[in-house]
């Protein structure tokens, strides 16, 4: 399922860049398109805002088929607080714009599974493929607005994974 | 100066900041796959003190860490770093004792517009694999 997972955020963030080229974050040193995979941090002390932060959730495994089928959840967060230059008063129109990047990043719903433990990565043979984002409702934190969409990854185990 | 004195004479002692470098190979580092290099900085004199207690089931305890304005500003200029909010959010770690923590929020302290003194709230970090 790892390769599943490396393959999704890695579809993502190209895709991300092509989107948002503008969307970027400072992290580690580095300037990186603006998503990460939490558990491939440092633990946040609280999510960094204008940046989607994948958390991989629950798993299934289905045996009855010719190839096993692992599925896993993603959850990805993403929060705001609007603009200095608008004293934070963009943050509804922000959100907005996070939400619709979240749907445009996510199609196609397909990507080819990549070995990235292998330089250059190694292509697989199967495509990881998921659901339609389910969006969460929006939370509202004084200045700050957020929101998860959740979808779920699903992946055919191939040999040696 | 003075608030140095006064954490040297409250047995003040060294933390180590694990803070990470910048890594190349950001495909990789990012899927944590590779480890980013690390450097351990040197930031004295500190005195910890632990929080009051509040028991909770599977809860970690808290610390705060006094950090010396100065000892924190030496470095900031060491690593040509704009501020010591750049150098805190480099840092994975802070070990006192031998013992490592994270950092969960920073504070400071301030005299006529002068930082003397940064409070780190910590929470013991949990054991790693080798």
């Amino acid at each position: 399922m790892q390769n599943a997972k490396d393959s999704f955020y890695m579809a993502l963030r190209s895709r991300l860049t092509t989107i948002n080229p503008e969307r970027t974050i400072l992290l580690r040193g580095a300037v990186r398109p603006g998503i990460v995979v939490e558990e491939a941090e440092a633990p946040f002390n609280q999510l960094p805002n204008d940046v989607y932060v994948l958390r991989w959730l629950g798993v299934g495994v289905d045996v009855d088929l010719a190839s096993t089928m692992a599925a896993e959840q993603c959850e990805i967060l993403y929060q705001t607080c609007g603009t200095r230059s608008f004293g934070g008063l963009d943050r509804g129109r922000l959100m907005s714009q996070m939400d619709e990047e979240v749907t445009t990043m996510l199609q196609p719903f397909h990507t080819p599974k990549l070995n990235f433990t292998a330089t250059p990565p190694a292509a697989m043979l199967t495509q990881v493929f998921w659901d339609e984002p389910a969006f969460g409702p929006l939370a509202i934190q004084r200045d700050r607005l957020s929101r998860s969409a959740s979808v779920m990854v699903y992946s055919y185990q191939e040999q040696g994974e | 100066m003075l608030a140095d004195a006064l954490l040297r004479s409250m047995t003040g002692t060294t933390a180590l900041l694990r803070v990470t470098g910048t890594n190349t190979d950001t495909n990789m580092s990012e899927l944590g796959l590779v480890a980013t290099t690390f450097a351990d900085v040197v930031v004295s004199p500190v005195v910890m003190r632990k929080l009051r207690p509040s028991w909770q089931e599977g809860g970690q305890s808290k610390w705060e860490l006094f950090v010396s304005a100065t000892g924190v500003q030496q470095q900031v200029s060491a690593l040509d770093l704009v501020s010591a909010q750049a150098l805190f959010a480099m840092t994975l770690t802070v070990t006192v004792g031998g013992q490592d923590y994270l950092i969960e929020s920073i504070a400071s302290n301030e005299a006529f517009g002068q930082v003397y003194l940064y409070r780190l709230l910590l929470r013991e970090a949990r054991q790693q694999a080798v």
